[in-house]
């Protein structure tokens, strides 16, 4: 039986749905990006990054948000990073496979699967509440890195295990111990993968609302230590937005917003860059 | 005649419940190389790996009669796997450099065990690059990726890597089998230097090359050691009849 339609003809029409189909795919993107920065961009002074808001928002800049949202990106990532390595290294390098492992991929699974206001309220009743760390940095940061935990200990842990035998065996070969193979050659190879990891995770967790409204608290005053509330740049948009108190405000927030997860995503690709340079180039 | 360096002793190997060796026998010279031959699966880098006890990285593993070196049983309860492979280098059939440069790989080694002195460190990666033949190709490009190096440099890395360390026995694992005529060549030229200063365990798929390097060969069948002797009366004059079956191409 012959197909009624050519092979070339098939081809080519192929190639025409996949371009129209990219083509969607980065005209929805240019549309969103571009429609917000248009909309942010008569904000966007020099003293809306730089000053304090006024009536709520309404007038004046968005420094404090700006501070807290580093603040509990850093908190998340001080703790997170280790935490998540730390747990990924023992479940690729020194746990046998089986119960133990099973339980604690399990685990990280379903902790990965928590809707982000359980684990807000989690934090809330935890954190705020229990521990004593009320409404702040300290309370947010660590909820996030509840939420992020999972992302770095499951890409760490792929990263790791991507790491080739042979470079574990001819560590060993040479007379060093285990945590010297991990440390020194495996981890290292692994970096570039773990990386994009953690930066997925802090990209998750810098637009999350969600947990920090529960934990951070939505102090507009600029923070003076961990144990200050404040009022993250997400929350900060979705209030001057869900109350009316300012569109232009919100969109302004937005560009700030985009501008900072760009600036992860960069740092990013530098890190890869500096690790990748021994990989094998094609 | 040369002393005795290694030496197994009824040595059974177990992968669960397979059995990957059977009761070897076989005592293997110091500053000699030895030469071990035979089919694919017979066991001969579990052998290998015996020595330096890279086995115990296997999960149910288990090893039953003895191993010496320097007439002490490797799997003696005094024994340190980590320093034991310090002075048991092993290389790899697959050239595997760390990802990092060619001086921090050679100096790998000494640096895990400790150096941190660093006319030491340039010292003894200049005299390992200059052992294992590579100084000529690159002395003057330390700082360049190892990853970049041909598969032939590569090895011989691994070997300037390996003898960095000092170790006293270097076993080789098919080490020319992923590369061209020439690489092997400059390979089997460096185990013929390199026997005077280290004991040498060589497996290899290559008739003529554990014939043109080897002062002993061991021929493996089926986990069971077959025959053991000087190179010379095993290719000129075998005893059993499997063993000249093997070597002159009529099974494998
Ligand atoms: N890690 C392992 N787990 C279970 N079985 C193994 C393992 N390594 C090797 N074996 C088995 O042990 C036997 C001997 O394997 P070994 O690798 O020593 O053979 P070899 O002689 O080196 O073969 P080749 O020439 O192909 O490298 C084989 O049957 C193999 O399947
Ligand atoms: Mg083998």
């Amino acid at each position: 039986m012959t197909s009624l339609i050519s092979p070339a003809t098939s081809n080519r029409a192929a190639k025409v749905m996949l371009w129209v189909s990219a083509s969607i795919a980065i005209l929805t993107l240019m549309f969103i990006l571009g429609y917000i920065v248009v909309q942010g961009l008569p904000v966007l002074t020099l003293s809306f990054l730089l000053e304090s808001p006024r009536l709520s928002g309404a007038e004046g800049g968005i420094l404090p948000a700006i501070v807290g949202t580093f603040c509990l990106m850093l908190v998340t990532l001080l703790s997170a990073v280790p935490i998540g390595i730390g747990a990924a290294i023992y479940l690729a390098e020194y746990a046998h496979e089986g119960a133990v492992t099973r339980i604690i991929s399990f685990g990280v699974e379903c902790l990965a699967g928590i809707p982000s206001i359980v684990i807000g309220l989690f934090g809330y009743a935890f954190l705020a509440i229990y521990l004593g760390f009320g409404f702040s940095i300290l309370s947010g940061g660590l909820a996030l890195m509840f939420m992020v935990l999972p992302w770095v200990v499951r890409v760490s842990e792929e990263s790791l295990k991507a790491v080739p035998g042979g470079l574990r065996e001819a560590s060993l070969a040479l007379g060093a111990t285990k945590w010297q193979t991990v440390s020194r050659v495996v981890l290292p190879s692994a970096v570039p993968g773990i990386t994009t990891g953690v930066i997925l995770g802090i990209g998750k967790a810098i637009g999350e609302t969600a947990v920090i409204m529960f934990t951070a608290g939505s102090s507009l005053l600029m923070p003076t230590s961990l144990f200050d509330p404040v009022r993250a740049l997400p929350y900060h948009l979705y209030i001057l937005a869900s109350e009316g108190i300012s569109d232009k405000m919100a969109y302004g927030s937005s560009v700030v917003l985009l501008v900072m997860v760009l600036a992860i995503n960069l740092a990013a690709v530098a890190i890869q860059r500096h690790y990748g340079r021994h990989h094998v180039r094609n | 005649m040369s002393e005795i360096e290694i030496e197994s002793r009824n040595l059974d190997l177990w992968y669960g419940s397979a059995q990957a060796l059977k009761n070897i026998t076989m005592a293997m010279p110091e500053k000699k190389v030895t030469a071990i031959i035979g089919p694919s699966g017979c066991g001969k880098s579990t052998f290998l790996r015996c020595i330096n006890r890279m086995n115990d990285l296997v999960k149910d593993c288990r090893i039953t009669g003895e191993l010496l070196f320097e007439g002490t049983d490797v799997y003696g309860n005094s024994v340190d796997a980590v320093e034991l492979r310090k002075k048991i280098g092993m290389v790899f059939q697959k050239p595997n450099p760390f990802p990092m440069s060619i001086y921090d790989n050679v100096a790998y080694g000494p640096r895990v065990h400790g150096l941190r002195n660093r006319e030491e460190l340039d010292r003894i990666v200049e005299e390992s690059l200059k052992a294992s033949a590579l100084w000529n190709e690159v002395g003057d490009i330390p700082d360049r990726s190892a990853i970049d190096l041909s598969g032939g440099q590569q090895q011989r890395l691994c070997i300037a890597r390996t003898l960095a360390v000092k170790p006293k026995v270097i076993l080789f694992d098919e080490p020319c089998s992923a590369l061209d005529p020439i690489s092997t060549a400059k390979i089997e030229d460096l185990i013929n230097t390199l026997k005077h200063d280290y004991t040498i365990v060589i497996v290899t798929h290559n008739m003529q090359q554990a014939a043109r390097v080897s002062d002993h060969t061991a021929f493996f069948l089926l986990g069971e050691l077959i025959e053991f002797g000087k190179t010379k009366q095993i290719f000129e004059l075998p005893e059993k009849k499997s063993t000249e079956d093997y070597i002159t191409g009529r099974f494998g």
